[in-house]
């Protein structure tokens, strides 16, 4: 094992230059130190990341069910979230239904349903998408609203990306 | 279960095994690992003529002897008083099974015991290659005690698949070296001879570092340097060995492991998962914080800084025991026998040979203990009729539902309930204490939390880490009764004495 | 001495970055000083280590301090908040944890440095102005602690921090004013939580750095103590070694344990979140300040007991800052000791303040 007991000159502090020595030394310092910086590091990152990681787990919803929503007056609407998405399931006058996404293009102000006025209306910058394709018809939109899938059950409207 | 149950308040039995291990270790593996130590470097001083090395080696083999021969074998008494009394049923299958095994040990520990002394004491007095031929004596019977001890304590955590198919059916003893030469075996020794090395590096720092580095500058930066590379072995070898100890560990317990990563959430891992990233940080540390404050400047290196030493390495080992003893959850004795001495192995009483768990549930599991008098056993008998009556008349929609009366015997019987089953892993106030586990819970949440306990359904979160609670429904229920009056106070219904009871 | 290129780095890149700053920066000069530097070396220089072990739980302090603002918010939502951190956000247990351990460890470092100071006799002239900075340090530290228990707002929390109020609340005519002040009205609430928040992470930490800058600054002026034992020794005798690079590769190596130490109880004993403050119940038994007021709240109940009314508690106030008066003043009385009479009456003075606190401390716990 241990050579070190041959010489027994006064040995210095810095200890013997034996380049292979150093190295191995590096090297096993390094692989401590990286251990170490992987130890606190991983924790502390996936700490910061959370709220984002919990976001884009909520980003990756792809359908969402709304108990009671068949419920819904005709003429009238209910916002809801889709993932982190404010969003919209309106039933028209005429019965049909319909989902959008909320979020005006123009600036990511909450859009509003205006039925009597058979639109759907940004109050932000007076931007107008239309209340059946949700395509935008007037004002600074640049495009028209997101559509989702809408499914009226028994008990339950299922809304899902398209 | 009719053994005396060993209540150690605030600590819990376990950890009065825990700390007396814990020393024990740290010890008992100076002792081999020194054992090696002493011996090889008498050979290298004499090979070498070196004068000033065989006048250290005696103070060094002094400390050591008055150490382990004192200190660690007393501790290592302790530890069997401690078990005996804290898992008797464990104990008592151990005994059963590994009697020879022990006596083994036995004479191995005399001899250990008998050459430390002759080793020290015939220093300079006896012919050199005489001396030294016993340290090897020395060095070769610990060795062959931690051989013997490894395969007790390796069959705790894997009995291994041939001594699982007769445990329980009373010939345990015909798999003896199955038993012995279980799974984790090879892998534990291993481990276990890295971390003897080690610790005789560490432990002769110690030593090392009471020389006048001034005066012997010479010999004391040969000395440290010597002792340092003792570390080395274990440092390289040590994530080997554990990669290999834990592939031998059944799936049910690596997966205790994996839980804390995958499953329970919010980066909470688990206590054996912390205790094993703890070890690995540790014993990594342990070489560099050596190198820096002992290889590099060994003149310097005095007793504060053995001593700082010592803490990591206490550290590193009170983690490594910490993480061993979690891994075996929820068992005692590995698939055989649950932490609280249920067994899960069919047991054959009578005629009959199931599980204990089942004949609990059916028949009692306090039917036939010693410690509830007759008096009350016929007590708990009206009290259960009482409540089958009022069950069938709650079914049948004629009575509204009601808790059951509070008596003092079934307070008696809840507290047996908790003595029996929980008492081995908590306490009421100390160590995984039940009355702040339970805070906020009211009787019927107890109940719902004992009922999920109880089946121990395969998803359950318990189930991992807790055996499951066996009795009759009536003795779950009190066991409730009991930890509703520990938790909220006792209910009205209760008598005065009772309130003293559960005060407790 | 390494002239012209890298005393650090054989890579030929690195060392083109360290010429480039050190011509700007002067890095060669510094560690040239640091070489010089000496650090005595005897059978009592481990303690020399212990104020680095402080100032790296400090380090630790400000580091996972930092990493908890960023989600905790003081006043009403208090407990919220930190039940997301323990519950919530993935190792925010682990931040927390790793806060709370190293608060408790800074001050039992801080409280081991102090002692190994005073009974090296480290406070003789001309380090007076260190000591004093030092017993700064350390009232800091524990207002630190102090203010930093109740953030979480949860029961123990709540009630520990009523308790412990009653310590500057005994204080003689301006007590209850001052408790009304500290609390930001009658009761412990919203309004604490808020100003000991802010105190805790604005106004502590800006006196705090200063002190401890200066303090610093006084150790490097004046270079380690010797104890009187050692300064008998003739010169030759003496030994010491080179700040850099062999006490300073110590130091780290005493951190990195100090670090495990902390990693071992930060992560298998993790610091718990009891239930929410509830004003309106009753308190927990056994309720009682951090252990290192302790024993100024046993005096405090002691004497409440022995001279009932206001009289105990003013005894009690008085016999504290008394005795911490003559502990501050050490260095007037005691300015030159050399293994003299006044020397050894210093040391049991020492002694019997470290057993006074530590009886004190144990009897608190058992009288609960």
């Amino acid at each position: 094992m241990p050579e070190a007991m041959g010489h027994s000159e006064e040995v210095l502090e810095e200890g013997e230059d034996l380049l292979t020595r150093r190295a191995f030394v590096r090297v096993l310092a390094g692989v401590v130190g990286a251990g170490y910086a992987g130890a606190i590091g991983y924790p502390i990152y996936r700490y910061l990341a959370t709220p984002a990681t919990r976001a884009s787990a909520m980003g990756a919803v792809t359908m969402v069910a709304l108990p009671g929503a068949q419920e819904l007056a005709p003429g009238s609407a209910l916002m809801f979230r889709f993932g982190t998405r404010t969003s919209m399931l309106i039933r028209h006058a005429d019965d049909t239904w319909v989902a959008f996404d909320a979020v005006c293009t123009h600036l990511g102000c909450t859009v509003q349903y205006e039925p009597d006025k058979e639109r759907i209306y940004c109050a932000c910058h007076g931007g107008v998408y239309d209340q059946h394709s949700g395509a935008a018809v007037a004002g600074p939109p640049p495009r028209g609203l997101t559509v989702y899938n809408v499914e009226v059950r028994d008990a339950e409207v299922i809304i899902s990306r398209v | 279960m009719n053994y005396p149950v060993w209540d150690v308040p605030t600590i819990g039995s376990g950890w009065v095994i825990g700390l007396i291990a814990i020393f024990h270790v740290m010890i008992s593996h100076f002792a081999i690992g020194g054992g090696l130590y002493l011996p090889f470097a008498e050979a290298r001083a004499i090979k070498k003529g070196r004068k000033d090395w065989l006048e250290f080696l005696p103070k060094h083999a002094k400390f050591f002897l008055i150490l382990t021969a004192v200190y660690g074998a007393v501790s290592g008494v302790g530890i069997w008083f401690a078990i005996g009394l804290a898992a008797p049923e464990a104990t008592s299958t151990l005994i059963h099974n590994f009697v020879f095994g022990w006596a083994i040990e036995w004479v191995f520990f005399l001899i250990e015991l008998t050459t430390a002394a002759v080793y020290y004491y015939t220093w300079n007095r006896i012919p050199q290659r005489l001396h030294l031929k016993v340290g090897w004596l020395y060095a070769g019977t610990s060795f062959l005690t931690l051989f013997i001890i490894n395969g007790i304590l390796s069959f705790m955590l894997t009995p291994g698949a041939a001594w699982l198919a007769v445990a329980g059916s009373g010939e345990e003893s015909s798999r003896f070296f199955q038993a012995f030469f279980n799974p984790t075996f090879w892998p534990s020794l291993f481990l276990r001879t890295l971390v003897c090395l080690s610790l005789a590096g560490v432990w002769a720092l110690v030593t090392a570092s009471r020389i006048d580095g001034y005066e012997k500058p010479a010999l004391k930066s040969e000395v440290i340097r010597f002792s340092a590379l003792w570390l080395l072995p274990a440092f390289f070898l040590m994530p080997l060995c554990f990669v290999w100890y834990l592939m031998m560990v059944p799936e049910s317990q690596r997966v205790l492991l994996q839980l804390g990563i995958s499953t329970i959430g919010a980066g909470t891992f688990t206590q054996v998962t912390r205790a094993v990233l703890v070890t690995v940080m540790s014993s990594a540390t342990i070489v560099g914080v050596v190198y820096f404050i002992a290889y590099r400047s060994p003149r310097d290196f005095r007793f504060g800084y053995a001593c700082a030493i010592l803490v990591l390495a206490l550290m590193a080992t009170a983690s490594t025991e910490q993480a061993r003893e979690m891994l075996r959850k929820p068992y005692v004795v590995g698939e055989h026998m649950y932490s609280n001495a249920v067994r899960k192995t069919p047991v054959r009483v009578g005629d009959e040979s199931i599980p204990e768990v089942e004949r609990f549930d059916r028949d009692g599991y306090l039917t036939h203990s010693i410690w509830a008098t007759d008096r009350e056993k016929q007590a708990w008998a009206a009290w259960d009729a009482q409540r089958a009556r009022a069950a069938i008349l709650q079914a049948a929609g004629d009575a509204p539902v009601l808790h059951p009366p509070v008596t003092p015997e079934i307070l008696r019987r809840g507290e047996l309930m908790f003595r029996g089953q929980c008492l081995a892993c908590h306490t009421t106030d100390g160590y995984r204490p039940m009355r702040r586990y339970l805070h906020g819970r009211d009787r019927d949440s107890i109940g719902n939390l004992l009922a999920m306990l109880r089946a121990s359904a395969p998803d359950s979160p318990y189930r991992a880490y807790m055996p499951p609670l066996v009795g009759t429904d009536r003795e779950v229920e009190s066991l409730a009764i009991w930890l509703d009056a520990l938790v909220n106070g006792p209910s009205e219904t209760a008598t005065p004495q009772v309130a003293a009871v559960a005060a407790e | 001495m390494q002239k012209s290129s890298s005393p650090v780095f054989e890579n030929r890149a690195l060392a083109a970055v360290w010429d480039f700053a050190d011509e700007r920066l002067g890095l060669s000069d510094m560690i040239a000083f640091a070489k010089k530097k000496q650090v005595p070396q005897h059978e009592h220089s481990f303690w020399y280590y212990w104020g680095g072990i402080s100032l790296f739980f400090f380090l630790v302090q400000c580091f996972t301090g930092v990493l908890l603002l960023v989600y905790y918010r003081p006043g009403v939502e208090a407990y919220e908040s930190v039940r997301q951190i323990t519950y919530d956000i993935e190792f925010g247990w682990l931040v927390r944890s790793a806060h709370s351990w190293s608060a408790n460890l800074m001050v039992v470092a801080i409280f081991v440095h102090m002692f190994s100071v005073f009974f090296m006799k480290a406070y003789r002239r001309p380090r007076e102005f260190g000591w004093w900075s030092g017993l700064g340090l350390l009232g800091l530290a524990m207002v630190f602690g102090f203010s930093g228990y109740l953030l979480p707002m949860d029961e123990l929390a709540y009630f520990a921090t009523k308790v412990g109020l009653e310590i500057p609340m005994s204080i003689p005519v301006v007590g209850p004013f001052l408790g009304d002040l500290i609390r930001g009205g009658p009761d412990v609430g919203e309004n604490t939580v808020q100003r000991f928040f802010a105190l805790h992470v604005v106004i502590l930490p800006a006196l705090f750095v200063p002190l401890l800058m200066f303090h610093l600054w006084l150790v490097q002026r004046h270079g380690n103590a010797v104890p009187p034992g050692e300064e008998i020794k003739p010169a030759e005798r003496r030994r010491s070694i080179p700040f850099f690079p062999n006490f300073l590769a110590k130091d780290l190596a005493m951190w990195l344990i100090a670090l495990n130490v902390l990693a071992v109880l930060a992560s298998l004993y993790p610091w718990e979140l009891g239930p929410q403050a509830d004003p309106l119940a009753p308190a927990p038994l056994g309720i009682h300040p951090e252990w290192y007021f302790m024993s100024q709240f046993q005096v405090l109940k002691v004497f409440g007991a022995w001279f009932p009314g206001i009289v105990g508690e003013a005894l009690g106030i008085l016999l504290f800052t008394a005795g911490g008066i003559v502990w501050a003043l050490i260095p007037l009385y005691d300015p030159d000791s050399r293994n003299g009479q006044r020397a050894r009456i210093a040391t049991w003075l020492g002694f019997a303040a470290l057993v006074g606190l530590i009886i004190l401390t144990a009897w608190g716990y058992l009288a609960l």
